[in-house]
């Protein structure tokens, strides 16, 4: 078994939409939904009776109590499809971590075996009222019992417990992990659509914010928002005839963890090694190395995560991330740096989940980033959620 | 086992959340509640794991018919956190708290996979940390019934 993806860029990306990013939309999530998936299909000079299969990934990232209502907090395939294109040939929704290269392989494949035509695949992501992970529980059933009651509770925790352990490891400091968060705001800040647009992040800023959870800040997390982006995809054959330049799939490839753990528990060794497996599936699925992709764009969620990304991809040897983003070396201004952040990321945007490394890839494949376009991408990686959890989709300008 | 006070010694805090035992948990909860740290032992290929699971990670079997065994508690720090703001009730009082990351070290667990626990540590905020400080199991006495497990330095 090769690990080639067979579909290999037989399926294109050939339009989006992405709509503004609030804190709390003025409208429900699930109109969000309808018209941002409307923009994308006219976008890819389609109309929506044309598109028949709708995928997502409904994950409601909270810890909190709240309810996840189809429309309201979440919205489904089948929610949208209804009020698009009803019975559709395929709907499907991924359940797993790494939501987005989860649902796009969903669609690729369809589309790959003609179960569907054009698909769209969207992500809508929901900031409910109130706090958004606290809760009023005071019983755990389940696996939360073997972690609640005992205080371990919450991404927060979660991805400080992962960070400390790389920072006693590697000697990682706070003024590394800011060039993180500040280059993630300054390009987040040049996106119309941001919810921090225009609002770019000093180092200073960023230094002096108290800990959450040691050693991690509110900086260091992406802010729940109310917001909305969908996808066309369609056969690279039939994409040759829409308006925009197609961005091919070349491969995908998701983590998985090497243990079982307590629920929300990320040891650092768990995210390297299964981090290093899914790396060596997505170069076999892509049939392509690192040294052939022109731009890459990690997650970012928790910023901690670019260094494991960038160390699971072999961009820098493992407990070397820190030092890789020094000194400008994932500057989008700076000629000749690594602009691993240049779409904003989810700290630049607001918790669009693995949205934006998605789209940037999209835009600059296919010449549609204005002006942030840079000259000659014609592959590309995106990123989502860990290592271990998440996955990684490449993408080519060339038809397979 | 360590010997500990008698659990209606402790303070109670009917405030924190407190765990519902299932079929699975239930032996794991008896023993806590006995101040006694339990992992759960396949019965088909002997191996420890924590939290038990519907099915045995290790060799598979579909009816591992888990034992809860006992371990002697000891563990080293992987990794820890300040908690500065809690999400849950009834920690409000203990913010900021440490949480710790243990490996479990009872010769049991020898040669095969890790086992980790997560918990607060007693000691408070201000104790010497660093990866690899020993430590042990404590109990935090939640109700006269339940007990769950922290950890405490293991030189203090």
């Amino acid at each position: 078994m090769s690990g080639r993806f067979r579909a290999r860029d037989q399926v294109a990306i050939v339009g989006y939409a992405q709509s503004p990013v609030t804190r709390h939309a003025d409208r429900s999530l699930g109109a969000l939904t309808v018209e941002t998936a409307r923009a994308a299909i006219a976008d890819a000079g389609l109309e929506a009776d044309q598109v028949d299969g709708f995928v997502t990934a409904t994950l409601f990232p909270t810890s909190g109590a709240h309810a996840v209502v189809d429309g309201v907090s979440v919205v489904s395939a089948d929610w949208l499809a209804a009020r698009l294109n009803p019975n559709p040939r395929y709907a499907a929704g991924f359940s797993g971590l790494g939501q987005i290269p989860g649902s796009m392989a969903l669609a690729v494949n369809a589309i790959a075996s003609g179960a569907a035509d054009h698909v769209v695949v969207h992500r809508a992501l929901h900031n409910p009222r109130g706090s958004y992970h606290a809760t009023s529980s005071t019983e755990f059933a389940g696996p939360m019992q073997w972690t609640a009651p005992q205080g371990f509770f919450g991404p927060l925790a979660m991805i400080a417990l992962t960070y400390n352990e790389y920072v006693q490891r590697y000697g990682a400091s706070r003024e590394a992990l800011a060039e993180v968060v500040v280059e993630a705001r300054k390009n987040g800040a040049r996106l119309p659509w941001s919810y921090w647009a225009d609002r770019p992040l000093t180092r200073e800023q960023y230094l002096a914010e108290p800990m959450l959870d040691d050693p991690i800040s509110r900086f260091d997390c992406d802010i729940p928002i109310d917001g909305v982006a969908a996808f066309v995809l369609t056969s690279a054959e039939r994409a040759r005839d829409l308006p925009h330049r197609p961005v091919h799939v070349s491969g995908y490839a998701t983590g998985a963890p090497p243990t079982r753990r307590l629920p929300a528990h990320w040891p650092l060794d768990d995210l390297v090694s299964a981090g290093a497996t899914m790396a060596e599936r997505l170069w076999a699925s892509a049939g392509m190395g690192l040294d052939e992709i022109d731009l890459v764009q990690v997650y970012d969620g928790f910023s901690p995560l670019v260094y494991l990304w960038l160390e699971a991809l072999g961009r820098c040897p493992v407990g070397e991330g820190h030092r890789y983003v020094r000194d400008g070396g994932i500057d989008s201004d700076r000629p000749g740096a690594d602009p691993v952040l240049l779409s904003g990321g989810s700290l630049g945007n607001g918790r669009m989940h693995g949205v934006p490394q998605l789209l940037e890839c999209y835009l600059q494949v296919s010449g549609r980033a204005g002006d942030r376009q840079r000259p000659d991408v014609t592959t590309a990686l995106s990123c989502h959620s860990s290592p271990h959890l998440g996955g990684a989709l490449v993408y080519s300008a060339e038809a397979g | 086992m360590t010997a500990v006070e008698r659990p209606e010694a402790r303070p109670v805090d009917t405030q924190r959340p407190v765990p519902v035992p299932d079929e699975l948990s239930a032996p794991f909860w008896a023993a806590a509640a006995r101040h006694e740290l339990t992992l759960a032992r396949c019965s088909d290929c002997g191996t420890l794991t924590h939290p038990p699971d519907l099915v045995c990670d290790a060799c598979g079997s579909t009816s591992p018919r888990f034992a809860a065994t006992p371990v002697d508690g000891r563990g080293v720090v992987r990794s820890w956190t300040v908690v500065r703001q809690s999400f849950l009730p009834g920690f409000a009082d203990l913010v900021p708290f440490v949480l710790v990351d243990v490996q479990l070290v009872d010769p049991a667990l020898a040669g095969q996979p890790d086992v980790r626990l997560v918990g607060r540590l007693l000691d408070g905020v201000d104790a010497p940390l660093s990866a690899g400080a020993a430590v042990r199991v404590a109990f935090e006495q939640l109700r006269p019934d339940l007990a769950v497990p922290a950890f405490e330095l293991a030189a203090s």
